[in-house]
């Protein structure tokens, strides 16, 4: 009986000593070494607390507006930035004189950015290179005007992982808002992007949500793409319960800038979702209205390269595959933003809401259907004739839901564009 | 019952706590290397330290195609702990033993014709990890020592380019995360400059090859008798063709952030000398995170038509954002433009 007393006693011990000494080192969990703080005036002071950071520090700025060059962090471990708020904590990098962004994030595990607005850099305004465990919370990041003069992309992660962006809002991105590039495992929710060429976009990007965010007043709401000769190929993207609305803007990406063929150059204006070249996607419970020239738009790198296949390997796909698209509420107005006229892509789309008319004189729309389908299957390169190969599964409410551009046969006599989805209904859900 | 107990479990807690503690790995007792605070304090040369007159065991050293830097004259050195010696290796920097420095000094060319120092970096190779750490040591106006700076310097200047013609610029030392931004490849930091393909060629008005001589002399292990790599003098132009020219030139000015691992590796392009794709070297390429940087092209480079090629746009332009590099360069490098636009209007697609 004693024994078997002692025998508990020693345990309860045991597991107490354990406990005791896992909470002498809280900072290995949650908190930080090294804590600074800085107010406005202290920018100098500031720059050289982020050189010489070390692992384990968070840094807080005081409320109030600073002035950079630039700011950078590299190849440190588990750091943390933080400001007062969005609306307190101003930095402001329009004496930018070098380097391609605001603040530059290389190589960092454990990355946390809060509560702060940055604005007005030459390039990008937060670069996140090579990094882990990122996590960007309560950031504006604005571009005072909204055209051709500004940067790229206003929050940037690429080539990262474990990737979290919520309550962020990005604005006047000549590129794209809110950027997740050639990162594996991602989450961009709650956030806001407003008057970017396009608010959101995930490229080359594998494992990613994208939930809760309103992306309006944009060249186009949301882009998930894949784009060759890059270190990996995207993929496996749900977005869900999304406000993606009037992205009718004209697309101020630098001629060309982008690429005439790849990139958001390519956007038209009033489009709402463009997926290119992606797979294993699923676009659900979304509201997706008064984009008004396509809701969403599902095409091939063969829509806008003809050499895409040259570009084949094991991280690019031309082929959108595994589309799923259910359950969103889309609607539109009756006719076009006037800056689709202007742009390549969006010339395009006129011409098939002309070709459609031409073949249904009864259709009374001069609108396109909500989803537009560019039909480049794998058919081209397998040469077989399956009606839907590449399982393109589309479950709507919506009438005059669907067409198929048959964008191969666009410059020929051929051309028929056509409107029935019976194909592409989803047998499963 | 509980009065015996008490002391019984104060002691088992003891005991537990005291052998779960132990449990953790001792904390490292080496000494933490830190940088000197001046460049005098190294002792790496003898005399006035602007002459830069090495001692003993400071080895100078030149690169068959330096990295462009505003026209800034550059003094290399090594510095190998005694009796040790570099490991020739084909590809990559020369392994470099522990403790190795590597000194780069910077000057300009004023309108008197004299040489102004400007930085001096240096990189070591911490013995306790066995990583390069960098640092940065900005010369006083009096021009006698340079102190360490880590946080970079906007300096205004007016410098004698290579034609003797006057440059006025502002020009930026780098801080210290920008250094790492060109010398770090998949995380680790490493020397860029000091490849035996680089360093294997005859200094003018020597009698032998540099690597023979350091093989000679001890400071080089394992030089293969031949096949040692070369790189083209980018300035060359009777023993080189246009093409291997630009290629050493591009290799050395911008292959160390586009090359897989390196700081572009997302942007696709990739410009080391031995690089085959032509995708990745970027004819008929379109630019995937350039922004306005791109100034309205559609293609890094179109053969025959340089005008419309990004990759000559980038290098002939100063404006942050725009201009390629985007370090450490703050005037257009004109004799560069000359090559690369040649090469572009020249070279037929690979």
């Amino acid at each position: 009986m004693k024994r078997y007393v002692l025998y508990h006693l020693l345990m309860i011990a045991l597991i107490g000593s354990l406990a005791a000494c896992t909470m002498r080192k809280p900072e290995d969990v949650k908190g930080y070494k090294i804590r600074l703080s800085f107010g406005p005036g202290e920018e100098t002071k500031i720059a050289e607390a982020f050189l010489s950071i070390k692992d384990s520090t968070s840094i807080f700025l005081k409320a109030g507006k600073y002035r950079f060059d630039n700011l950078s962090i590299a190849q440190v471990s588990h750091i943390k930035i933080e400001g007062a708020g969005p609306d307190k904590t101003i930095l402001d990098f329009s004496a930018q004189s070098q380097g391609g962004e605001g603040l530059r994030v290389t190589d960092v595990k454990g990355f946390t950015i809060a509560g702060m607005t940055l604005k007005d850099s030459k390039g990008d305004l937060i670069k996140i290179n090579k990094s882990e465990k990122v996590f960007v919370s309560y950031v504006h990041a604005v571009w005072s005007v909204s055209d051709s003069t500004t940067g790229g992309y206003a929050i940037y992660p690429v080539m990262c992982k474990n990737v979290l962006i919520e309550n962020c809002y990005a604005q006047g991105a000549s590129d794209a808002g809110i950027y997740v590039g050639q990162t594996d495992s991602a989450i961009v929710r709650y956030c806001k992007a407003y008057k970017n060429v396009a608010g959101c976009e995930i490229e080359n990007t594998s494992h990613a949500e994208v939930y809760k965010n309103e992306f309006y007043g944009n060249t186009a709401g949301f882009l998930i793409f894949d784009l060759p000769d890059l270190s990996q190929r995207g993929g496996h993207v749900k977005a869900y319960n999304n406000d993606i609305h009037e992205n009718n803007e004209r697309n101020f990406a630098k001629a060309g800038s982008f690429g005439s063929t790849w990139g958001v150059g390519n956007a038209a204006p009033g489009s709402g979702v463009v997926i290119l070249s992606a797979s294993d996607i699923e676009l659900y419970n979304n509201n997706i209205f008064n984009n008004n020239s396509c809701a969403i738009s599902v095409v091939s790198g063969f829509f806008i390269d003809p050499n895409a296949a040259a570009k084949m390997n094991d991280h690019y796909d031309p082929i959108p595959k595994d589309i799923v698209i259910h359950n969103n509420v889309m609607i539109m107005a009756d006719t076009f933003p006037s800056a689709v006229y202007e742009h390549h892509t969006g010339k395009i789309l006129v011409a098939i809401a002309k070709q459609l008319k031409v073949q249904d004189p009864s259709r009374n729309k001069s609108n396109l259907p909500f989803i537009i389908y560019d039909g480049i299957t794998s058919n081209v390169l397998t040469h077989k004739t399956g009606p839907n190969p590449d399982n393109l599964c589309i479950k709507e409410q919506e009438e005059d839901l669907f067409v198929n551009a048959d964008a191969l046969r666009m410059q020929t006599k051929k051309w028929r564009p056509y409107t029935d989805v019976r194909p592409f209904l989803c047998n499963q859900l | 019952m509980r009065k015996p107990c008490l002391p019984i479990i104060a002691f088992v807690f003891l005991v537990a706590w005291l052998y779960s503690c132990q449990q953790q790995p001792a904390r490292q007792q080496s000494a933490v290397f830190e940088f000197k605070e001046k460049l005098s304090d190294y002792g790496f040369f003898t005399g006035a330290l602007k002459a830069l007159t090495p001692r003993k065991g400071v080895v100078h050293y030149e690169l068959s195609t330096p990295l462009f830097t505003d026209y800034a004259v550059k003094d290399r050195f090594i510095v190998l702990p005694p009796g040790t010696a570099a490991t020739y290796t084909a590809h990559g920097p020369l392994d470099f033993p522990d403790s190795t420095f590597i000194i780069k000094n910077f000057a300009y060319n004023n309108p008197q014709h004299q040489k102004v120092m400007i930085e001096t970096r240096l990189l070591f190779k911490d013995p306790a990890d066995k990583k390069w750490k960098v640092m940065n040591y900005l010369w006083n106006e009096q021009q006698t020592d340079a102190v360490k700076w880590i946080m970079g310097k906007k300096i205004p200047i007016t410098l004698l380019d290579d034609n003797g013609e006057k440059v006025s610029t502002v020009y930026q030392m780098p801080n210290t995360n920008d250094c790492k931004r060109c010398h770090i490849n998949n995380s680790v930091l490493t020397p860029i400059g000091p490849k035996a393909r680089n360093l294997n060629f005859t200094v003018a008005g020597q009698a032998t090859g540099q690597l023979q001589q350091w093989a000679a002399s001890g400071l080089l292990q394992g030089l293969p008798a031949t096949d040692v790599p070369q790189l083209p003098n980018w300035k060359d132009s009777v023993h080189y063709t246009v093409n291997q020219r630009a290629r050493a030139y591009l290799d050395v000015n911008c292959a160390h952030c586009h090359t897989r691992g390196g700081d572009a590796f997302n942007t696709g392009l990739f410009l080391e000398y031995e690089q085959a794709d032509s995708s990745h070297l970027g004819f008929m390429k379109e630019p995937v995170s350039a922004g306005g940087g791109a100034g309205g092209l559609n293609y890094d480079i179109i053969s025959g038509d340089p005008a419309h090629s990004i990759l000559l746009y980038r290098m002939n332009s100063t404006e942050p954002g725009t201009a390629m590099p985007e370090l450490a360069r703050t005037v257009v490098h004109k004799e560069a433009i000359t090559l690369i636009r040649a090469w572009i209007s020249t070279t037929a697609h690979q």
